[in-house]
């Protein structure tokens, strides 16, 4: 597909179409980029609902089971699911389209995403992948992480409402104390609310969440069992009742907050690049030197080449 | 054919036999080996097959059947790429194919298969040498 044609079908919303570009977008392709500010001005219209958590809590059973409840109401759902790249070989198994095949068979877009080496819990190209999906004219679009640890907070850059997933036998109560990941949720899911220990988990998160100053936005902790859709209504209620919460303003003014992180980081990005092109292998590796033979210290180093 | 990036390739088990060992195994030697797979799962029809690999631009799509239902499979899984406008994507099989339905096969569009006995370094050799940019 040359790019003229590309476009022309990104503007009908073809499957084909937009599965290629997000390709090009994974591989960093420059025509990614040109595309992309060809059809800017349709992105950005979906509702993003990220859902992120511990490996194996359920993450995909219940986008899956999300996914499906939302295109019974009426709407139009993506869905991009990253799982990690091995650090090794550079491949992945993706396996989250394992667990949707109700959502599959409901029509409903689907994209494996590998990590490919980037940390924080989604691939680098993240939100321009949604800005891909959105070409399909969605109303919602899910992100699913990779399985998070505690520090994999990325996801609340990108989502408009974050949702948590937990599951009982993980650790005691001070785990929900420790910063992180569990900071992060507007809504807390407890997952396999039919096991033993999930009350008390949904209780040990009150308690956290209890504990600290009253915000304007109080998580709220829905009990699901994901894998036969329990609880479901009741999170898309949440996720509904967040939504509201946030209303035209705050929803826009997060935007914004998130879009400026964002442009900041991607000016310091090109800006880095060019500078370190400029500044060549050889002066770093000289400073290097310096520094390792105690010469110089870092800090002048570093004011001493951007000076130049 | 995507630009030059990963090898993606889309693992499926059509049919109703449940017999994944070898699926999973292609899957992790793939991965081993440098490529994105999505793996599926069991059960799978055509047009479940054929959406998710153009939802998924693969290059690829891998089908293991060891029951028998490839007759069927096969031709449909062919038809709904032809369909979709997809033929660029090539199909390669495994499991239980009988050796003397093989040039049929790939007279159809089935581009390779690796019956029981064939090593994983073959299949990443068949798939590397395809030459995806």
């Amino acid at each position: 597909m040359n790019k003229e044609r590309l476009i022309e079908k990104l503007s009908e919303a073809n499957v084909r179409a937009v599965a290629r570009l997000i390709t090009l977008i994974e591989n960093e392709d420059p025509l990614a980029e040109e595309i992309l500010k060809k059809v800017w001005n349709k992105t950005g219209k979906s509702y993003i609902i990220g859902i992120t958590g511990p490996p194996g809590a359920g993450k995909s059973t219940i986008v899956d089971s999300l996914a499906k409840f939302l295109v019974e109401k009426g709407n139009k759902v993506g869905v991009l699911a990253v799982d990690p790249t091995s650090p090794f070989s550079g491949g992945a198994v993706l396996g989250d389209r394992l667990r949707m095949t109700g959502a599959q068979s409901s029509g409903i877009f689907i994209r494996s995403v590998a990590s490919r080496g980037h940390l924080g819990g989604l691939a680098a190209t993240t939100r321009l992948l949604i800005n891909a999906v959105e070409l399909l004219g969605n109303d919602y679009t899910i992100v699913e992480t990779v399985g998070a640890g505690q520090g994999d907070v990325e996801i609340v850059q990108i989502s408009d409402t974050t949702i948590v997933v937990e599951v009982p036998g993980l650790g005691d109560e001070v785990q929900a104390q420790k910063a992180g990941i569990l900071e992060i949720g507007d809504i807390l899911v407890v997952n396999k609310s039919d096991r033993p220990g999930s009350d008390r988990l949904a209780r040990e998160l009150q308690m956290m969440l209890s504990l600290g100053d009253k915000k304007e936005w109080e998580s709220p902790i829905v009990p699901t069992t994901a894998t036969t859709g329990e609880g479901i209504d009741e999170l898309w209620s949440k996720i509904k009742k967040h939504q509201g919460y946030l209303g035209k303003e705050k929803f826009k003014n997060n935007r914004l907050e998130k879009l400026k992180y964002e442009l900041e980081n991607q000016i310091s990005q090109k800006l880095f690049t060019k500078k370190i092109v400029e500044i060549g292998d050889e002066e770093i590796s000289k400073t290097s030197k310096g520094i390792l033979n105690r010469k110089i210290d870092p800090f002048t180093a570093v004011d001493n080449i951007i000076k130049e | 054919m995507a630009s030059k990036g990963k090898i993606r390739v889309l693992i499926a088990k059509p049919g109703l036999d449940g017999h994944d060992r070898g699926a999973k195994v292609i899957a992790r030697a793939l991965r081993d080996s440098g490529m994105e797979v999505i793996y599926t799962g069991l059960r799978q029809t055509p047009e479940d097959i054929v959406e998710a690999a153009i939802q998924e631009d693969v290059h690829f799509i891998g089908l293991s059947i060891l029951s028998g239902a490839h007759t069927h499979i096969f031709p449909r899984v062919i038809d709904l790429l032809k369909e979709k406008d997809a033929e660029d994507i090539k199909i390669i099989a495994g499991g239980i194919i009988p050796d003397e339905e093989i040039p049929k096969w790939n007279d159809m569009g089935i581009e390779a298969i690796f019956g029981p006995g064939s090593s994983t370094k073959d299949i990443i050799k068949y798939i590397d040498g395809k030459n995806i940019e």
